[in-house]
């Protein structure tokens, strides 16, 4: 296989693991606070914060794998009416400008993060410094913007067809058959 | 369509007939005492000016969360805030000394003197602050700070096993295990909600506070338990503060310092007024508790070795500002 | 400055862009122009302060509980339990889902929550019996709406703090508006399967109901806990939210085994990926409302609308109207938080009650909730259904102009909100 794959496969692993155990910590801070409170009049100080550290991690750790999967939602009304052709080259231009966008908000972000490492900021209730919650902010649009690029590399490579995402083909040109339903794979 | 409030607030130099725009931000809505405080500031401040000086109000909601409002400030988006020292708390550690219980007298009043004259917090701790890039001008309090519950206390024993919502700062945790409560953190949004199914049993606000949010209608006991204040700070980007014309900079001093006995009235009168609607409310009724001298000496007991924990685990200077501030108190004796 | 952030956004979201890409870049162009001196770091801690309310974690809690639910078998045995009483009533699925979510939402608070555990298993039922996708998307998203409407309900509670009203009376307010949202939407449902002759299913037997209810008991614990959890005050709505994937995880994975364990990580990822597509959109949205609030937009506008002394009719249109449009935008949390005291005091000079106010204002932010184009439910609803944009808003138009027309019995019989205080 070659590297650039490896590391894609790579990512994508980690991308993976990172969105599922998000939710799956929120799932066991969240009961985990209710039946402690509930059953022993104690509730954990941490399990609101690390929830929602968590949600923040998915949320923008989520942006490349929906990217990828073209789960992001938009106004397709136009798009889907549109001949082969111009969806053809809207789906070369949307990504690209789609990553510079991200990438821009990739600096500012990491600024953003640089900033609040040096005020020394710690959270609440961990008393963790707070930056490192926010660093996944500029992560996950580092990983967006690249994903998004890969997009419309795709879309340039492969003429016939029209990608949503690298592992999603444009529903407008599959027939009627249902597309990747449901969301468990 | 409407272009031109673009100036971000700065005042280019512009000699004679130079007009101010600045942001004035706060952590209440409107009607609440901190943003009657800027609306009145902002008035004063134009007044004196003769319309020069022009200070946009912008109350709780639009800007985001209150830690939003903080590095705002810091970056100079806002040139002014009001800002409760326990949102900066983690990153200002001393600030976290008004969360203590029972350390100012029972008097609101007194209370609001030292406030003023205190050198450990208009000093001491504003450098600190300073370090930030914030600069507290002047502190006030909000009101005394009281609990509401589902049932009496009187006692610190009432506490025991208590589902008490907090913030979740471990010092304030640490004040209330003290009494042998069980400090339960939980969202404002839904705090309504917890108090009338008895999710959790009590809260702690500021009288005016506790009537506008309605929480007299879900609980059954107010004591007054005056176990700390509510404090505010006025606060101002340093840089920009600095770098404040002589006549300005003393304008803003002034008018700061003039603000501090109507902010008490204002504060008083909310207070009162919400106490008043409070025991008026005859279909949601609230037993109104008083405690006796005998009754703060136990809370305030089992409160003093959580300055221990301040000193500790919390003030990165060793508690030298809360050191100097109780001889302060002492000083103006209670 | 409206024209410039208005025109980004229009254009942006028609070429078919990413919705972020509207919600994130407009506020940053915005800042560019008009307010060069500030630094654009300021929108990015919106982004996490837009998706770090605690209430929101409902929304992916529920999702996963939905997703483990329907991949097991806990979904169809409710719903085959429901059919058998139902099934050959007109309309009687869709009424059925329009009742459930108002009694969910009205319980859960949460109109995003209530599209998402409702919506996933009854719209799959819809489709089965020969619904078309945009009706029945269209019915689960606007019958959610009423989340907001009926106690204990998130907007009031902003509401009654922002205008010092009390909650409690403001919850009893909401009562008769919602049923009569209720009632709408059920006869609508009924004309509807009639016009569109939705083929009935036989009537079914006494004994095969017995049957079918006796599979269905462990699966009927689902409402109880959640209804239960909440009015007992054992849990809050959040916390509901996970119990029912505590309660889902149970059933599935222990009782029924049709789940493996293994198999949850990647049932996780799935309700992950959702998350993340509906959520960077609230993250943006944040940022498009520090844009806006900074910039005193909805100051500026209303000020020139109102002009001086109107009367208590035009004040409550105009309420209408800006609630409306901004929640078409805007989380309705944040716009009754930013207008509400914009026009409060025009209210209460034009002698409007304030109870009576609150639910013009909280019914208009439950309609833009599902309202186009940045109505959060839809997003939701396009993400959690898998279904593009244009195929959830399709089938609305109808709700909208049902919802349009209760609003204005709201606004000329105030005795609708204040007959039961
Ligand atoms: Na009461
Ligand atoms: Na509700």
């Amino acid at each position: 296989m070659n590297p650039l794959k490896i590391v894609d496969k790579f990512i994508l692993k980690v991308e993976e693991f990172i969105l599922s155990y998000a939710i799956i910590i929120i799932a066991l801070m969240v009961v985990g606070k209710a039946l402690s409170r509930a059953l022993f009049t104690y509730t954990p100080p941490f399990a609101d914060e690390v929830s929602q550290i968590a949600i923040v991690v998915a949320t923008f750790m989520g942006i490349s794998y929906a990217a990828r999967k073209g789960r992001h939602i938009s106004m397709s009304a136009f798009y889907d009416l549109a001949p082969f052709k111009v969806r053809k080259i809207l789906a070369i231009f949307i990504p690209l400008v789609t990553a510079i966008v991200l990438f821009v908000l990739t600096y500012f972000s990491a600024l953003y993060v640089y900033d609040v490492y040096e005020s020394g900021r710690v959270t609440s209730a961990l008393q963790m410094p707070s930056y490192y919650l926010y660093i996944f902010i500029p992560i996950g649009f580092l990983l967006g913007g690249i994903q998004f690029l890969r997009n419309m590399w795709i879309n340039i490579k492969h003429r016939d067809e029209v990608y949503l995402g690298t592992d999603a083909k444009d529903y407008n040109d599959q027939e009627k058959e249902e597309i990747h339903e449901g969301t468990h794979l | 369509a409407c272009g031109g409030n673009g100036d971000g607030g700065d005042n280019a130099s512009g000699g004679e007939g130079q007009t101010y725009n600045w942001k004035f931000v706060t952590e209440e809505v409107d009607g609440q005492v901190q943003y009657e405080y800027a609306e009145e500031f902002a008035k004063r401040m134009n007044e004196k000016s003769d319309g020069a000086v022009n200070i946009e109000v912008y109350e709780f909601g639009g800007l985001g969360s209150e830690t939003d409002q903080v590095e705002q400030l810091q970056s100079g988006t806002v040139e002014m805030a009001v800002m409760s020292p326990g949102f900066t708390g983690n990153m200002v550690k001393e600030g976290q000394i008004f969360a203590l219980h029972f350390l100012f007298p029972d008097s609101v009043e007194k209370t609001q003197q030292i406030l003023n004259d205190s050198e450990a917090l208009n000093t001491d701790l504003r450098e600190k602050y300073e370090e930030h890039s914030i600069s507290p001008l002047s502190f006030w309090t909000e009101g005394a700070m009281q609990w509401t519950s589902s049932k009496e206390i009187t006692e610190p024993a009432d506490f025991e096993n208590f589902k008490m919502r907090t913030q979740t700062s471990p010092l304030i945790l640490e004040s209330y295990k003290a009494y042998g409560a069980e400090p339960t953190p939980m969202s404002w949004s839904e705090l309504y909600t917890a108090l009338d199914r008895g999710t959790v049993e009590g809260q702690e606000n500021p009288i005016f506070f506790i009537g506008d949010a309605s929480f007299h209608e879900v609980q059954d006991y107010m004591t007054l338990s005056n176990h700390n204040n509510y404090v505010a700070m006025t606060t101002v980007n340093t840089d920009w503060y600095e770098g404040l014309n002589d006549e300005m900079k003393t304008m803003v001093d002034e008018t700061t310092q003039e603000m501090q006995e109507w902010v008490f009235e204002e504060q008083k009168k909310q207070n009162e007024e919400y106490l008043q609607t409070i025991k008026e409310d005859t279909e949601n009724p609230t037993e109104i508790v008083e405690l006796t001298d005998e009754q703060r000496q136990m809370f305030k007991g089992k409160a003093m070795p959580v300055r221990d924990y301040y000193r500790n685990e919390v003030s990165t200077v060793d508690g030298q500002i809360l050191d100097k501030l109780q001889e302060e108190i002492e000083a103006a004796g209670e | 400055m409206v024209a410039t952030l208005l025109t980004i956004m229009v254009v942006l979201l028609l070429l078919n862009f990413p919705m972020m890409i509207p919600l994130m870049a407009a506020p940053l162009i915005v800042l560019f122009i008009y307010f060069p001196n500030l630094d654009p770091m300021i929108l990015m801690q919106q982004f996490s302060t837009g998706i770090e309310p605690y209430v929101l974690l409902a929304v992916p809690l529920f999702i996963f509980a939905a997703d483990i639910m329907t991949t097991g078998k806990t979904s169809n045995r409710l719903l085959d339990f429901i059919g058998s009483f139902i099934g050959h009533i007109r309309g009687g699925y869709a009424v059925t889902t329009a009742a459930a979510c108002t009694l969910f939402g009205a319980i859960s608070g949460s109109t995003q929550a209530t599209v998402v555990a409702i919506g996933k298993p009854m719209r799959e039922r819809l489709l089965k019996i020969g619904y078309k996708d945009p009706t029945a998307m269209a019915l689960i998203i606007n019958s959610s709406d009423v989340a907001l409407l009926v106690p204990p309900s998130i907007g009031m509670i902003i509401y009654g703090l922002v205008s010092g009203t009390s909650v409690g009376d403001l919850f009893i307010a909401g009562i008769i508006p919602g049923i009569i949202v209720f009632l709408s939407f059920s006869i609508y449902s009924i004309i509807y399967a009639k016009v569109a002759d939705i083929p009935l299913a036989n009537k079914v037997s006494w004994s095969e109901r017995w049957r079918l209810t006796r599979k269905a008991l462990l699966p009927l614990g689902f409402p109880i806990i959640i209804i239960g959890g909440i009015y007992t005050g054992l849990f809050s709505p959040t916390e509901a939210a996970g119990m029912s994937v505590l309660y889902a995880f149970v059933l599935e994975v222990l009782i029924y085994r049709s789940i493996h364990i293994k198999e949850l990580p990647k049932i996780a990822r799935s309700t992950g990926l959702v998350t993340s597509a509906v959520f960077v959109l609230v993250a943006g949205g944040q940022a498009f409302t520090w844009v806006i609030s900074f910039a005193r937009i909805p100051q500026m506008i209303t000020e020139t609308v109102l002009g001086t002394e109107p009367s208590a009719i035009f004040v409550l249109l105009m309420v209408t109207v800006f609630f409306f449009i901004g929640c078409m935008f805007v989380d309705p949390i944040v716009v009754i938080l930013v207008l509400t005291p914009i026009f409060y005091p025009a209210a209460m000079d034009a002698g409007i009650d304030p109870i009576h106010l609150g639910v013009v204002i909280t019914f208009q932010a439950a309609l833009g909730s599902a309202t186009p184009p940045f109505g959060v439910d839809i997003f939701t609803a396009s993400a959690v259904f898998n279904k593009p944009y244009l195929e959830v808003i399709k089938g609305t138009p109808p709700y909208i102009i049902m919802m349009v027309v209760i609003s204005f019995l709201l606004i000329f019989f105030e005795e609708l909100s204040l007959l039961l205080i």
